[in-house]
């Protein structure tokens, strides 16, 4: 017998459908009045944002900071982008490749599913010792692979070029795609949430040994949502060389982890609507700030250049965030609890 | 129901109890009664599986001394933990699913949860709110609902008065005999000690880690002697 959803995970799929109408509203809004240039910073933004709400599933609803994300997305994408670049451009791009990685080429859907696979069999291998560990053990476990994944592909240039870019990716995505593939992902994401799995996991995050005296297997629990997240940040590794047509070691690192890690604070981690405000909010924050960055003219007042003004106000925003809403903008809260009517003790 | 023979407990290197036994039939309430300090909850703590302990522990006659915590949770082992400690961030209901969490059909624990909210009302009315806001006595409720979803075998409370106003802790004792009277086996641990007698069939009285005292619920009287031989403090 197939079981009803519960009240959660109807509620859940009307938040995400809401979610959806907002990602569809920004597409729809560049589609009329948008600049061909800014196609660019929407694509990027939704890659962003894929990451984002795949953080949320193990971060969020485990409440254990992780920061391993980029190395999975980087994993993905040069999987990805090795898999389908056509075999005679990589005799140029990657000459000395060993095991005959330059001498095929496969279909986009097939890049893909192996992209996906072999992140996703690293997410199994690693979540078996990261779901293992306390809170500050996963931050810094997550760290190492950070690291160790960013090394190999700098050193390995036989495979990655390290620094410089492996060219000739045939561009097959488009806004179109990874608008899609951002709605399954926030259908995706508060589904989890709502889950048994998902609830046991936030259960988990509150009272752990409360969580385990009611039978839950917390170790399962956490590994189901780590290899998950892992999915979501393949995917928009994916999605990122297919898009790009060119990929490098730099985009997967530090930076990179900062800026999704704020963005999912600042919109409140506990919650998938969370992610995606956060997302969104810092996005356009960070266009506006870059056009401060060039010293524009305001209104007759000539600005000097700030460069650097981006990496401050990220930073300021995670300090501000932490002091004064420790929850995020959404604490608890998904979208649809704000168009509830307040009920008496809310 | 439930027997423990030389039951230590263990904090680290330090041993908080050493070597108890009690034993809980079918049915019965039982009280640990006993001063802060004396062992009451690392002795649950044991039981559950939360800590680390030597002896034995038998449930139902299984010996379930060397099960993990979730596997006394299948055997029939829930517990209403001391300060009540619900999922401050979930809300009342998903709090009560937990407390299913092992039941594989979602649709009777469904019903079985509306149960409850029609037993204590307040719960109800709140169900969508997280539990950390409700008041103590409400977590408290919600603690005894949740433990009791999982249809346990034998329930333990820990300290189910602690920290709450005198007609509150009026309101929980009535909820703990109303459940006793449903047939519910309880093992209690307590520091109101004339309260918890007159809910209970039995009596362990725990010192320092060791039992200094055990018999029926009615050689006890009605408490007050033993209240002042715990804490010294007679009036």
């Amino acid at each position: 017998m197939r079981l009803p959803l519960n009240q959660d995970q109807r509620k859940g799929l009307v938040g995400a459908a809401l979610l959806s109408v907002i990602v569809l509203a920004i597409v729809g809004t560049y589609a009329l009045w948008g600049e061909s240039y800014q196609a660019r910073i929407l694509y990027a933004t939704f890659v962003n944002l894929l990451v984002v709400v795949g953080l949320q599933v193990f971060t969020g609803n485990a409440n254990i900071t992780g920061f391993s994300h980029a190395a999975f997305m980087g994993i993905a994408a040069y999987a990805a982008a090795i898999c389908v670049t056509p075999a005679a451009m990589k005799l140029i791009s990657l000459p000395d490749a060993p095991w005959g990685l330059n001498a095929f080429d496969l279909s986009p859907i097939v890049s893909a599913m192996i992209a996906l696979a072999i992140t996703g069999v690293l997410g199994l291998l690693t979540g078996l010792i990261v779901v293992r560990l306390s809170g500050v053990g996963v931050t810094i476990v997550s760290i190492a692979i950070l690291v160790i994944v960013h090394s190999i592909f700098l050193h390995r240039t036989d495979i990655f070029k390290g620094n410089q870019a492996l060219f000739g990716i045939p561009k097959v995505f488009g806004l179109p795609h990874i608008t899609g593939l951002v709605i399954i992902a926030i259908f995706a994401a508060r589904l989890f949430r709502e889950s048994a799995i998902g609830l046991q996991l936030r259960a988990c995050a509150d009272d752990e040994a409360g969580a385990r005296s009611m039978g839950v297997d917390v170790y399962r629990v956490r590994l189901i949502a780590w290899v998950l997240g892992t999915m979501f940040f393949a995917t928009a590794g994916i999605a990122y060389a297919f898009f790009l047509g060119t990929i490098s070691a730099r985009p997967f690192y530090f930076n990179f982890v900062f800026l999704t890690v704020a963005m999912l604070i600042l919109g409140g981690l506990r919650s998938v609507s969370g992610a995606v405000f956060g997302t969104l909010l810092i996005s356009i924050g960070l266009e506006v700030v870059r056009w401060l960055e060039t010293g524009p003219t305001l209104a007759g007042l000539k600005l000097p250049q700030m460069l650097g003004l981006s990496g401050l106000l990220l930073g300021v925003v995670i300090v501000a965030v932490m002091a004064f809403l420790p929850n995020g903008i959404m604490g608890n809260r998904e979208i649809e609890d704000l168009f509830r009517r307040k009920t008496k003790g809310d | 129901m439930l027997q423990t023979s030389s039951l230590k407990a263990f904090h680290g290197p330090i041993e908080a109890v050493h070597g108890i036994d009690i034993s809980v039939a079918e049915g019965q309430c039982v009280t640990l009664l006993g001063p802060n300090g004396a062992g009451k909850t690392s002795t649950l703590s044991a039981i559950t599986g939360t800590v680390r302990a030597t002896g034995t522990i038998r449930l139902g006659g299984e010996d379930i001394s060397r099960l993990p915590v979730e596997d006394r949770c299948r055997r029939g082992i829930a517990i209403s933990p001391e300060g009540r400690r619900v999922f401050a961030n979930l809300s009342v209901r998903d709090n009560l699913i937990m407390g299913g969490a092992l039941q594989p059909d979602k649709a009777q624990l469904n019903r079985e949860i509306e149960d409850w909210f029609t037993h204590f009302p307040v719960l109800g009315e709140r169900h969508a709110q997280p539990a950390g806001t409700l008041s103590g006595g409400e977590q408290q409720m919600l603690a005894i609902a949740r433990a009791l979803l999982s249809k346990p075998r034998i329930l333990l409370l820990d300290e189910p008065s602690l920290g709450l106003a005198p007609m509150i802790v009026a309101k929980i004792f009535e909820i703990v005999r109303d459940l006793k009277a449903r047939g519910t086996t309880i093992l209690l641990v307590e520091q109101n000690a004339s309260a918890a007698i007159r809910v209970s069939d039995y009596v362990y009285v725990l010192n320092n880690g060791l039992i200094s005292s055990h018999g029926a619920a009615a050689n006890f009287g009605d408490g007050s002697d033993l209240m002042g031989e715990l804490t010294g403090v007679h009036v």
